[in-house]
């Protein structure tokens, strides 16, 4: 097929890369100094290294600085060109032509070419963690050397949108890696770091890759994408699981930078000159999920009462010690689909007295009220305990159980044993709209039961062929949110991190970028 | 005394066999699996199904168990399903870190412990007395990881002499690996210590009150012969059996001060393992522990007949 026209979207992609080029965070020449070894701390091992098989954060923190994708977010989470060209689109929307960057190396000195991106992503098919990303390709062809063709049976118009998303990236590695199971390729990627080494519960040791291609579109590093240059010879990602003794460290100087750490010592460490502290706002959503196949969930009128008897601020308050912003909406304000005051007269009430006459009105007769929550997500279990006694001021018989993080994935699976949930969602509002809606949808639904209305609203979603048809059905989304009550908002939840003052060019974002930060 | 260790061995053996299946069981019985891990919060049951399958957790558990019996003879512990690694592998490179650190915290556990008990009952219903059993209670009661902290922020934050954490291979660097190992040595060593400080004092107390005392004062020995050659050898049989207990417990529970220290030993390999239903290491690591605690119990009954010939003579 040949293509004869680009699309609204390539558009958008190519202005993506013109503005990338001018707002990419570009520093003084000057400044920059090679050499030295970075260590980063994180609190938990990374399950795997093989990128596209996990979406944990642990695994991303490393792997985003050794491979990279056709396609990422920028800084302000727009898809973005990083190892393709550009991107074509038929104007049916059934074909992608996709061009790829030439002269790109892997870390085992091959050139990428269509061969490896191709095999790669039937991979993903396979192994990715979010392997249904590609779900609406009929197949990927090969249609140069340095150029793939993806083919659709239906036109997708969120499809670049979904596929850039960083939650489990769609990561290129040579061809001949590809035929191997989960976990078991080599870890070689086209990144600026390569892999060295991995001694589990110690550290990931990565090293500076001398032949890296940068991507010259752009001034300096934009999202997940943009020029790259790294600095540091080695970078050492250590696991500390106590988050003492990685506040320790960076105060004596052994780490150089924390993934996360406590808000009370991000406050203490605040004055001090010898370190830079990074707040940031947006991390994620802390939810309440209903069971709506168990009652007394499965009655909305008790869901109602839930929704008013809550008081949002000291839940998630306490919750995050501190760092919290409250948000009704189910996008982070000012964002392309924030969708305004939807809600918002259902949000924060902590009405005990309206709640017990909405459970009278519901026939509640003080059944348990099962809270899950689990010991591993500080979130999870501190919201739990505030949420159950609001619950019980309101006269909701509320229990917590608290169990592990895998016995409580495996509960909230089943339609009974469960009545309330507390979760972080940690990527998905930054995934935007589709990112949230999908875990919402379907027989997967967080809430047990389809509603049919969301799933309806949810294919206009994906399917909306202009952003503005695409706010237009997030308002409804937001709408019916409100109106079902399966998932109630509590705020939006913070992290702070903290680097040694001599670590320059360091800024936060979803995954640690250490190109382009170097030592003073 | 070689029949004697033979004995013993060959007693151990229903032991592991009984420790093995309560380990495999146990796994059956918890809730929550490792493709509920693996798969993350957003997964479908349908791809959790897929993981299961793949991972052979959907076979019978009678079929699982013949496997795993049938490669355990076969000194294969399996492969676990998170690091992609063979089981023994695993927990013996983490081994060195675990020994290391209950070794050393094992020997300064019982020198300042018998030294402290020693004391103690030397100086019976006095201020040292007081003092020693003060500082052993305190031992006791100090939970391990708050400990761990106060002195990571004493020696390594405030005055920097030793490191926060990290362990340091001694084939790499001996002084490093010394250096490495002092703080979270001492932090489990503090504990232990007031266990065997008090049982010390309370053996000590029993020893010196024995006619043999008196009968050594009255020929004439020096008080450090009486106290250290006759009394204590014979104060040592307790001793000797709260720290063969208390080796296990080091091995088996120096998890708190690994995560403290970011140590990456065997007790945070084991509970990471089960923290995310990793059961081939879970299995494999138990066992391989349960086998070092039997050994530890067998060096200590010879010990025992080493120490006191009637248990050596069978009398």
């Amino acid at each position: 097929m040949r293509i004869c026209q680009r699309s609204v979207l390539f558009r958008r992609i190519a202005l993506a890369v013109a503005l990338g080029a001018a707002t990419a965070l570009a520093s003084p020449a000057s400044a920059q100094k090679a050499g030295g070894d970075v260590v980063f701390a994180q609190s938990s091992n990374p399950p795997s290294l093989d990128g596209m098989v996990t979406s944990s954060q642990a695994s991303r923190n490393i792997t985003m600085n050794m491979y990279e994708t056709l396609f990422g977010f920028d800084e302000n989470i727009r898809p973005m060109p990083i190892l393709a060209e550009s991107v074509e689109i038929s104007p049916d929307g059934l074909t992608y032509r996709i061009p790829l960057r030439k002269g790109v190396k892997f870390h085992n000195g091959k050139e990428m070419t269509a061969k490896d991106v191709k095999a790669s992503l039937e991979r993903y098919r396979k192994h990715g963690a979010t392997a249904g990303l590609l779900n609406p390709v009929t197949s990927i062809d090969i249609t140069g050397d340095y150029e793939v063709t993806f083919r659709f049976a239906k036109p997708t118009p969120t499809f670049i949108e979904a596929f850039a998303s960083p939650r489990a990236p769609a990561v290129i590695i040579p061809e001949e890696e590809t035929g191997k199971d989960p976990g078991k390729i080599n870890f070689i990627g086209t990144g600026p770091y390569k892999f060295v080494e991995y001694v589990p519960d110690s550290h990931v040791k990565l090293a500076k890759f001398a032949d890296y291609a940068q991507d010259n579109r752009y001034k300096g590093p934009d999202g997940f994408g943009g020029k790259k240059t790294a600095y540091f010879d080695t970078i050492t990602f250590r696991v500390m699981p106590e988050t003492g003794a990685r506040t320790a460290a960076l105060e004596a100087g052994e780490i150089q930078i924390n993934e996360q750490i406590p808000i009370p010592t991000a406050r203490r460490l605040k004055g001090d000159p010898k370190f830079a502290i990074y707040e940031n706002k947006t991390w994620g959503f802390l939810t309440f999920i209903i069971n709506l196949k168990q009652a007394p969930g499965d009655n909305p009128k008790f869901r109602e009462a839930v929704q008013v008897a809550l008081k949002m601020e000291p839940i998630v308050g306490i919750a995050t010690e501190g760092l919290f912003s409250l948000n009704h909406g189910w996008q982070y304000p000012g964002t392309t689909y924030d969708a305004g005051d939807i809600g918002k007269q259902w949000y924060n009430l902590g009405d005990a007295a309206r709640a017990k006459a909405l459970l009278a009105e519901a026939g509640y007769k003080g059944e348990p009220f099962s809270i899950l929550t689990d010991s591993n997500i500080p979130e999870h279990n501190k919201s739990a305990v505030v949420i159950a006694e609001q619950l019980k001021a309101a006269g909701i018989n509320a229990v917590i159980n608290q169990v592990d993080w895998p016995t409580a994935l495996k509960i909230r699976l089943q339609d009974t044993g469960w009545n309330g949930w507390t979760l972080v969602m940690g990527i998905e509002p930054y995934l935007g709209p589709v990112g949230v809606v999908a875990t919402l949808v379907g027989n997967t639904a967080h809430f047990r039961q389809p509603d049919p209305q969301l799933d309806a609203l949810y294919e206009e979603l994906i399917s909306g062929k202009t952003v503005e048809a695409r706010q237009e059905t997030f308002r409804k989304i937001q709408a019916r949110l409100y109106e079902l009550r399966g998932i109630i908002k509590i705020g939006d939840v913070g992290i702070a991190q903290a680097a040694r003052s001599n670590v320059k060019g360091f800024t936060p974002f979803r995954f640690p970028r250490l190109y382009n930060v170097w030592f003073e | 005394m070689l029949r004697f260790v033979i004995y013993r061995a060959i007693s151990a053996i229903p032991v592991l066999i009984v420790v093995s299946l309560v380990c495999f069981l146990l796994m059956w019985i918890v809730p929550g699996d490792v493709a509920s891990e693996i798969a993350g919060a957003d997964a479908t049951p349908q791809q959790i199904v897929q993981i299961r399958a793949n991972l052979g957790l959907d076979r019978p558990l009678f079929e699982r168990a013949v496997d795993w019996y049938w490669n355990l003879l076969h000194g294969d512990l399996g492969r676990s399903y998170l690091l992609n690694r063979n089981v023994t592998d695993a927990v013996m490179e983490r081994l060195p870190v675990t020994l290391s650190l209950a070794g050393l915290a094992l020997a300064l556990a019982i020198a300042l412990g018998i030294l402290l008990g020693v004391l103690a009952a030397v100086n019976h219903n006095r201020f040292l007395d007081q003092a020693a059993m003060t500082l052993a209670l305190l031992g006791l009661s100090m939970p391990d990881f708050w400990f761990g902290l106060m002195l990571i922020v004493l020696f390594a934050v405030q005055l920097g002499w030793l490191p926060t954490g990290g362990f340091v291979s001694p084939s790499e660097d001996l002084i490093g690996w010394a250096r490495s190992m002092t703080l979270p040595a001492l932090t489990l060593a503090f504990t232990q210590m007031g266990v065997i400080a008090r049982m010390t004092r309370s053996s000590m107390l029993d020893a010196l009150g024995q006619d043999y005392v008196r009968t050594a004062k009255a020929k004439g020995l020096s008080a450090g012969q009486i106290v250290f050659v006759h009394a204590l050898r014979n104060a040592l049989i307790p001793i000797v059996t709260v720290t063969g207990v208390m080796t296990g417990v080091l091995i088996g529970g120096a998890v708190v001060v690994e995560t403290v220290y970011s140590l990456p030993g065997s007790g945070r390999l084991i509970v990471g393992a089960i923290q995310r239903r990793d059961y081939p290491i879970i299995q494999g690591g138990l066992l391989l522990t349960a086998t070092i605690f039997v050994f530890v119990n067998i060096v200590v009954d010879v010990l025992y007949g080493l120490l006191d010939p009637r248990v050596r003579h069978g009398r």
